[in-house]
């Protein structure tokens, strides 16, 4: 029933209107390098020299002493020392820091009487990322810092020994090239195709197409065919940049991988696929595909925000989503270097959903017909 | 002027007649806004962890409760050995282990154990002479690193739970000897938050997303709708019309401009009335500030319609840029934490600053006195993007 030449003919007719639209073309190759280029270098969770404001109403040695230590510390930069702040709430306002220490008027007299000092710690906290790390950081660092004033030493009653397993460098770009390649394969396969379809239906030429000898199921195979080279196309260029430029290794086995690959290629084309057998016009499959696809698959996978914090509903959604699975498979893989014997459940899902979406998306495409 | 009057009304007319842009421009945000306040959390919370205890005393048993009370963390149960918690992580069931040694009540005990010295000068340490020499007990800590983020947060928890659990401890052994613990660590701090103190990441979060929607929607609308009248053709119609291509292109971001403004309060009261954000800024600076942001994005929509010719290589393009302002705009990672020439880089970003100023409106109650250079920032890059996509609107027209 279906003609290699055919084929050949519509998949052809389909890669010149691809090539033609370079704009998009360009979007498709050059964001994905950006964003890992970015994500490699840019985007950094470490917070470093944090701005304080150190308030010292009568600065004896031992308080300037706590306060240059810190300012020596990694994480705070001590922006500048005030006598007395009145109005704690509009410092921060105007100048841009986000802790306040203040030391009491007797702190170095303090020190030696029973019961010890006591220092307040003003902390900004509209980003609670932020505010968290100053919170549990300030604490043992000022108190360390006192004492190592006073020449006692800290008693140190636990050492903890960390091992951080699958990503021992805590490289962002590692965490970051899966999602990615998730995020892109869904792009090409079910936004680009989707779209593809739409506009054929919303000129008018899938309707020359189909009065012409070609058999309906030639036309959609022959369109997707080149947007399945394009997704291949893209995976491997973001691998090759990972590869080269962060050092990223498969540490599992890359045939598995590619196999898993064409499940979840499978699976978004189905997506693809089905938004234009219900749509019949770009404008509303380019919203169908971002609303319905691309922005749950961006937010709700786990790609940069984890799903254990989410709300009890959105984790729901989170394990109806193929990219979710997708992500542990190719996680899995690439990070921790596991096969089949873990991954079986996720790939496994991820077949079904693949299978089930085709045979509704071929079931619609024919009741149209 | 006249004719530059006629061209809004025309585009508000025909903004009216389009009712699924209308109905796509009021039900998405809405429902983004909602969705996406949820979603965009930099919380780690619920963090799987398992314990390998091969002391199995009274002390372990007591760490192990420490971390199973606390909320951060999911405590999924103890496991027999190093092989099977790897086993879970590898499963991806856990995140966080502990392996407890089994001499760790001993090594415990030596650590909290008091050398007898002078009152006052009591130290610390296992039979070894001198204060503080012991090493401490071990704990070994496995982490799931490949989310480098949240696991450094979710690694921070947890030595700060396990610390204070040792702490706690010490004070006891202290306390059971007739010292109080102050006379060994003559300090102590007291932490207050301001501004958000509850740490709700939703009331850091609701903001930056209602900046990055309405960014998105008038970018959006304002590029589709140029490429739309290229797309059918009407552009040209209008372009042999005494219309100056200037006239023609500033009308038709006009009724977005509105549309951005209210958008924005919309946006506004969705983070009051459902996240219960507080908003304790001034409500007229707020709608100036939107105002001098809006050049911005109706600017990045009008360059693109001079670059795209189909509306889905406008919807790319637009997504392109936003991706990369976004994410350049401290939305969920600080531009402080990034490299110095990437802060430079991020000046010339107006979703930066926009995203800045809400935040500091909204939180804060931040004013012009405080944000002015925020304005003149964005004063200065919204005019530049809007000339400059204007002008080249003008000459790509001619």
């Amino acid at each position: 029933m279906m003609s290699r030449i055919r084929l050949r003919t519509i998949a052809l007719k389909e890669m010149r209107h691809i090539f033609r639209d370079w704009q998009t073309l360009v979007v498709v190759l050059v964001m994905p390098v950006m964003m890992m280029f970015l994500y490699g270098y840019a985007l950094n969770a470490d917070a470093k020299e944090i701005p304080v404001l150190v308030e010292m109403p009568s600065p004896a040695p031992e308080t300037r002493a706590v306060a240059d230590k810190i300012d020596a510390s990694q994480l705070f930069s001590v922006k500048g020392v005030v006598a007395s702040a009145a109005d704690p709430a509009e410092l921060f306002r105007l100048h841009n820091i986000k802790v306040l220490f203040r030391f009491p008027p007797g702190f170095a007299r303090d020190l030696r009487r029973p019961g010890g000092a006591k220092i307040q710690v003003l902390i900004d906290g509209s980003d609670p990322n932020l505010g968290t790390i100053i919170r549990n950081a300030s604490e043992p660092l000022l108190l360390g810092a006192t004492v190592e004033v006073l020449g006692v030493k800290q008693p140190k009653v636990l050492d903890l020994r960390t091992l951080v397993l699958y990503n021992p460098e805590q490289s962002s770009a590692l965490f970051f090239v899966p999602g990615l390649m998730a995020i892109i394969l869904l792009m090409i396969s079910a936004l680009l195709t989707s779209v593809a379809i739409a506009r054929e239906k919303e000129l008018g030429t899938m309707g020359q197409l189909l009065v012409s000898p070609l058999h309906p199921l030639e036309i959609i195979v022959g369109k997707i065919i080149p947007y399945l080279f394009l997704a291949a196309v893209d995976g491997l260029l973001v691998m090759a940049v990972g590869r080269l430029a962060f050092g990223v290794r498969i540490a599992g086995s890359a045939w598995l991988l590619g196999a898993c690959s064409l499940a979840y290629i499978f699976t978004a084309l189905s997506i693809g696929l089905l938004i234009s057998t219900l749509v019949k016009r770009q404008q509303h499959a380019m919203f169908a595909a971002l609303g319905a696809t691309m922005m749950p698959t961006v937010l709700l996978s786990g790609f940069i925000f984890p799903v254990a914090s989410m709300p009890l509903q959105l984790q729901v959604i989170s394990h109806i989503i193929p990219a979710t699975y997708f992500l542990e498979i190719v996680r899995g893989i690439i990070l921790k270097g596991v096969g089949l014997r873990e991954l079986w459940k996720p790939l496994l899902i991820l077949s079904c959903e693949g299978l089930a979406l085709m045979a509704i998306a071929i079931n619609k495409f024919k009741v149209k017909l | 002027m006249n004719l530059f009057r006629v061209i809004i009304i025309k585009e508000f007319q025909q903004l009216k007649r389009d009712r699924t842009s209308l109905r796509l421009m009021i039900m998405m945000p809405m429902v983004q806004m909602i969705v996406l306040g949820y979603a965009l959390t930099t919380e780690v919370k619920h963090t799987p962890v398992a314990v390998v205890d091969h002391d199995g005393g009274p002390e372990s048993r007591s760490l192990i409760q420490a971390v199973a009370n606390n909320a951060l963390f999911a405590f999924q149960g103890n496991v027999d050995s190093e092989e099977e918690l790897r086993e879970n992580l590898d499963l991806g069931k856990v995140k966080l282990g502990i392996i407890i040694p089994a001499d760790f009540s001993r090594q415990l005990e030596s650590a909290t154990h008091l050398n007898p010295g002078t009152a006052g000068s009591a130290s610390l340490g296992s039979g070894s002479a001198g204060a503080g020499k012991s090493a401490g007990a071990m704990l070994q800590l496995w982490v799931d690193g490949q989310d480098a983020n949240s696991a450094g947060v979710a690694r921070g928890y947890l030595s700060a739970v396990l610390n204070q659990w040792a702490m706690r401890k010490l004070g006891t052994r202290l306390e059971a000897a007739g010292i109080r613990l102050d006379q060994l660590i003559p300090v102590t701090t007291d932490a207050s938050v301001l501004f958000n103190p509850l740490l709700k990441s939703t009331w850091y979060m609701v903001p930056g997303i209602a900046v990055i929607l309405v960014t998105m929607v008038t970018a959006l609308l304002t590029g589709f709708s140029i490429v739309r009248e290229k797309e059918t053709g009407t552009l040209e119609q209008l372009m042999v019309t005494p219309l100056n291509p200037i006239h023609v292109v500033v009308g038709k971001a006009v009724p977005f401009f509105f549309i951005g403004v209210a958008e924005l309060m919309f946006a506004l009261a969705i983070a009051q009335v459902w996240f219960h954000v507080p908003f304790r800024g001034n409500y007229l600076a707020l709608i100036a500030f939107t105002g001098i942001y809006m050049l911005s994005s109706l600017g990045i929509g009008i360059f693109t319609s001079t670059v795209a010719r189909t509306q889905q290589q406008a919807l790319f393009i637009i997504w392109f840029f936003l991706l990369f302002f976004m994410l350049l705009s401290g939305f969920f990672l600080p531009v402080e934490n990034m490299p110095h020439w990437v802060q430079i880089v991020t000046l010339g970003n107006p979703v930066r600053w926009f995203m800045h100023v809400l935040r500091e409106m909204f939180l804060k109650g931040s004013g012009f006195a405080e944000l002015w250079r925020e304005a003149l920032a964005m004063l200065t890059i919204g005019f530049t993007v809007f000339g400059f996509s204007v002008l080249l609107f003008n000459r790509k027209a001619a």
